[in-house]
């Protein structure tokens, strides 16, 4: 954490002169380690070894120049605590307590690298010094991450130097705002929160409605369970976030911004407050910014705890005061939205391109990614896949690459069988479209979506009918409650899936989904309701084998839904111990001592302990 | 003023009128459950779908708030938007199956039962359509019940389910009830008007005359409150109940007349002079 | 001014007011004892000039807000197929009666918050009982009851773990 002199930028020129000065300073610190603080390697407990090896700096003495710092996520999440060493940008990864001492002596002071902290290529064995020599970092881009694990967050200094609101100079002292929103209907961005909606269009509309004020919104509520894409970047690099609406809000003629955190994230709460207050100060948010006569003010709020004010006319609900409580769109946000004023609300990720966007042109971005999909996308590789963990590619890149090539494939040896995307609103796309091309309209063509990045990864365990239940539970659960196909609709379509995960399914049951499936679609009063029988829809479509065996043969192929598949003990591979029979609730196990065990299939309950206890994976699910 | 196109009828309405205006004005019947004219549309009931043309597409939409702002053309008729308000109805008949109100309102729809089980329960089968919170609050501005939890938790209460110290025992809430959840109940022996299921009661006025409920105490000063210029006529006509009231005002007009009689005066005849 | 109504005014204070703060002001206040007590959510409601039902409204659609303490202790029982045949049904009840609470509430003590769930996976060691995360296994109602009645209370809590 530095400390900011509370030197008011009073311009341009200004600006130019601190980042020249920052970043001599920052160039002078030739040795530094970077302790990664983001989402995964927090819960790894990395602040730990931050503290540690601050604790090595200080200890160091004033001869040696040195720097230790906190930053945002690199995305390999699994290889987490992750460490980095300048110069050489040395990565080490699964850093633990004891190494630091041993990381700090060797490398940042000796320059000599650790082999055994480096990450090794599972399938050559060859070890990778830089984060570059890691097929998981190879085929990424950051845009929407950009610096994050280079800066440290709470840092403006660091993001400054690297750049930082020259974008937003260049857009108010050089652009006017049609100019910037030229810049940006050329790049082509779209909406990264779900929506995929053209962000220029968006400005544009809410420029053009009549009314004042004007709201810009930062929607934060990252709400899609294995979605970590938003807390990412904002706990990492959040004065994207602002230079970005800053940006907007001066394109659409806006003074006031908002950022909407869900409850869930106290830290990027407090990162993104403590980012305001340091712009404020330099004078980078507020009256007068940077002398240009523009103003703007941006104010945090934090969510209640309720996934559907993820949904854009929700969120504005609950920053008005009350229930997050959807409403009819039939007249835009963008003409009537917060307190009945013109809105425009964008995500997280889409504010944190802006910047590069005007930086580089709305050309430059538009090189990048496909023809209806421009730029990156941020996604988190979640669920049964080796590397878990965050990545940015180029739109247009397959999936296959993405869970081969990035993900590293499968652990255990399993089969891929279904990659989820889209979250509770999408749909699960099974091996044989696994060369799609990422793309807003290739996934919905598939049946899913882009939604929000989330990308959850199943294998043969994971029984599809199930994860469709799952999903629909969850709707559930969160749905507002307001409306009556959203409220009942779900209710029907999970009585259904449970009596189907039960064994209890029956003939008719998978069309009645699709009807209530098409219903909800045509009647629901929002997003979550109109959408929220994808899940359903696309497991029905490219796994309705599953549905089938359960349904008609009262069995899961998958072998997860209890009661639906048999345990069997393999005579071969039965060493007789006596374990399983021992501890069998129901006493279904009969053998003793050399005589192989057998289950009697009309006792079994089919709790599965006796593969919990089985040393030798004699029990088997059939 | 933007002209409706409803099912080939061409009718033309105010900017900011909603396609339910337009059908009423056509003649064109559109279900509602939790649409009434006193309050703002609550659009949650879903019954009132219809399909609206939108060139290469079309969007089902709720008639009783969706903002007629140019020329649109809407077919109530369609077979999605039939199927549409024939799938909502069948999930309220699957929550409220006994309900005579609901099942009165899908036989004119021509709806003939719901094939879904009940998996949801009511409160008294209350639909959630949020006509008596919307009236409490828009009209009455007192907001005694509201919507309270989330999705399958929801449900109109009072304040932490305790009787609700802002009820006025109005009963305007079960005036706008489509299902009949909402009850009114006189309790004489003890004075009070009790808003079931609420468990809220309020003070009763009782007639000078005879005694019989005159109405909520808390309602005449909310009167009385809202007409300051007749107070002192409405407090005196507020002390009797409807009957009795009736009388004396037959009592006054006739003795009226009989002095205007021993005048000379009598209404219809040309005895004036 | 009681201490109550000072801390009404101080969170009222620090958002100037403004009606479109109402949730942080109620985090605020729910950060005071742990809970919204339902006195101050008048209070709060008569200062901001809103009619309680509003804040209960949503207090009780944002999962973040509790309107009653939860106990010191989360005690969980696993009422899956394998621990009811085993007799967690029994161990429900008789949990249930002596200390005066239901699946899902709070020991009027606020000693401990009790929940009752489907299949928590231990079905070797049913019935299963988890305890603040600790797992107690091949219960009856007597053995259950025991480690409830000795958990220890707050002001125990300071002694340390005393678990085996």
């Amino acid at each position: 954490m530095t400390v900011l002199s509370s030197e008011r930028l009073g311009s341009p020129a200004d600006l130019e002169g601190k980042r020249r000065q920052w970043r001599e300073r920052s160039r002078s610190c030739t040795k530094r380690v970077r302790v990664c603080i983001g989402p995964g390697c927090l819960a790894k407990g990395s602040l730990a070894l931050y503290e540690l090896f601050n604790q090595a700096v200080a200890e160091a003495g004033a001869d040696v120049q040195v720097e230790a710092k906190g930053v945002g996520c690199h995305g390999l999440c699994e290889r987490g605590p992750i460490v980095i060493v300048e110069p050489g940008e040395i990565f080490y990864q699964r850093v633990e307590e004891p190494d630091v001492a041993e990381i700090f002596r060797e490398t940042v002071v000796g320059g000599r690298v650790i082999e055994r902290l480096l990450y090794e290529d599972p399938d050559t064995g060859a070890k990778a010094r830089t984060a570059q020599d890691i097929p998981f970092y190879k085929a990424q881009m950051r845009i929407a991450l950009g610096h994050s694990g280079l800066i440290d967050p709470t840092s403006i200094e660091d993001y400054i130097a690297l750049e930082g609101y020259a974008a937003l100079a260049k857009a108010l002292a050089a652009m006017t705002p049609e100019q910037v929103l030229a810049q940006v209907e050329r790049s082509g961005l779209r909406g990264r929160g779900g929506g995929g909606f053209p962000t220029a269009r968006k400005w544009r509309s809410c420029r053009n409605a009549p009314g004042q004020p004007k709201y810009v919104i930062c929607n934060g509520d990252e709400g899609d369970p294995g979605a970590f894409m938003d807390r990412a970047i904002m706990e990492g690099n959040p004065h994207a976030i602002l230079e970005g609406m800053a940006i907007g809000a001066y394109a659409i003629g806006s003074s006031q911004g908002y950022i909407y955190v869900r409850n869930e994230y106290p830290i990027s709460v407090e990162r993104l407050k403590e980012a305001i207050q340091q712009a404020e100060q330099l004078g980078l948010l507020g009256q007068d910014i940077l002398g240009t006569g523009f103003s703007f003010d941006i104010r945090i709020n934090r969510g209640g705890g309720a996934f559907v004010c993820g949904e854009s006319t929700a969120l504005m609900a609950s920053l008005e005061g009350r229930p997050g409580e959807p409403r009819a769109k039939y007249v835009h946000t963008v003409e009537s939205g917060l307190r009945g004023k013109p809105t425009n609300l964008n995500n997280v990720e889409t504010w944190a391109n802006v910047p590069a966007v005007i930086n580089r042109g709305g050309e430059w971005f538009a090189s990048i990614g496909t023809e209806t999909s421009k730029g990156t996308k941020v996604f988190s590789l979640v669920g049964k896949i080796e590397n878990t963990g965050l990545v940015e590619v180029p739109m247009g890149i397959t999936l296959r690459r993405i869970i081969e090539e990035i993900g590293g494939g499968i652990p255990g040896g399993k089969a891929f069988k279904a990659v989820q995307t889209g979250g509770p609103s999408g749909g699960c796309i099974p091996a044989e479209h696994l060369d799609t091309a990422v793309d807003f309209d290739e996934l919905t063509k598939l049946g899913s979506m882009m939604g929000s990045g989330g990308m959850i990864v199943m294998d043969e365990d994971t029984c599809m009918v199930n994860v469709a239940r799952y999903f629909l539970n969850f709707l559930h659960a969160e749905s507002c409650g307001k409306c009556t196909p959203c409220r009942e609709g779900l209710a029907q379509m999970l009585a259904i899936l449970d009596r189907i995960t039960h064994g209890e399914g029956r003939q008719g049951d998978v069309e009645r989904l699709e009807e209530l499936a098409d219903l909800l679609e045509g009647t629901a009063l929002c997003a979550l309701g109109k959408t929220a029988a994808n899940p359903v829809l696309s497991t029905i479509r490219y796994f309705r084998d599953e549905y089938d065996a359960h349904i008609l043969q009262q069995r899961c192929p998958a072998k997860e839904c209890r009661g639906l598949f048999r345990y069997e003990i393999d005579p071969e591979a039965c060493k007789a111990c006596g374990l399983c029979l021992k501890d069998c609730p129901v006493d279904a196990i009969s053998g003793g001592k050399k005589v192989p065990h057998v289950i009697d299939q009309g006792k079994c309950t089919r709790c599965g302990t006796c593969l919990d206890k089985c040393p030798f994976g004699a029990v088997l699910k059939v | 003023m933007p002209t409706v196109t409803i099912d080939g009828i061409r009718v033309q309405v105010e900017t900011g009128a909603t396609i339910l205006d337009a059908a009423r004005k056509a003649g064109i019947w559109i279900p509602t459950l939790c649409y009434h004219p006193a309050v703002s549309p609550q659009a949650t009931c879903r019954l009132c779908m219809v399909e609206l043309d939108r060139g290469d597409w079309k969007q089902l939409v709720t008639s009783c708030n969706y903002p007629v702002r140019r020329d649109i053309e809407v077919s109530v008729s369609s077979a999605r938007a039939v199927a549409a308000r024939r799938g909502v109805m069948q999930l309220l008949l699957a929550r409220a199956p006994e309900n005579e109100q609901l099942k009165a309102l899908a036989e004119r729809m021509g709806v003939e039962g719901t094939p879904y089980p009940t998996v949801t329960t009511s409160q008294r089968d209350c639909i959630l359509c949020g006509l008596c919170t919307a009236i409490c609050a828009e009209v009455l501005g007192r907001s005694a019940i509201a919507f309270s939890g989330r999705g399958p938790e929801r449900a109109v209460t009072t304040p932490f389910r305790q009787p609700a110290e802002d009820c006025i025992g109005c009963g305007a809430c079960a005036l706008v009830c489509p299902v009949g959840t909402i009850q009114i109940r006189m309790h004489e022996e003890e004075g009070e008007i009790e808003i079931s299921p609420f468990k809220t009661r309020t003070k009763m006025l009782a007639c000078q005359e005879c005694g019989a409920p005159v109405g909520s105490v808390l309602v005449l000063k909310e009167a009385l409150d809202r007409a300051p210029m007749h107070r002192e006529s409405l407090a005196e006509l507020t002390r009797l109940c409807p009957r009795c009231r009736r009388k004396r005002t037959a009592a006054r007009l006739t003795e009226g007349r009989t002095l205007a009689a021993q005048a000379g005066y009598v209404a219809g005849t040309k005895k004036a002079e | 001014m009681t201490a109550q109504e000072k801390l009404i005014e101080t969170i009222v204070s620090r958002y100037d007011g403004e009606v479109g703060m109402l949730i942080s002001m109620m985090q605020d206040l729910q950060a005071e004892s742990g809970y919204l007590p339902v006195d101050q959510l008048r209070r709060l409601a008569a200062r901001l000039d809103m009619p309680v039902s509003r804040l209960y409204a949503v207090a009780t659609f944002y999962a973040s807000f509790r309107l009653a303490p939860k106990g010191q202790h989360e005690v969980t029982l696993c009422v899956g197929t394998v621990c009811y045949l085993k007799g967690a049904g029994r161990i429900s009840q008789r949990i249930q009666e002596e200390f005066q609470v239901e699946a899902g509430g709070t020991t009027t003590d606020g000693l401990f918050t009790f929940q009752a769930v489907n299949c928590v996976g231990a079905c070797a060691v049913a019935p299963v009982m988890i305890v603040d995360g600790k797992f107690h296994n091949g219960l009856t109602p007597e053995s259950a009851a025991d480690i409830l009645r000795s958990l220890p209370a707050q002001q125990d809590a300071a002694l340390g773990e005393d678990e085996t």
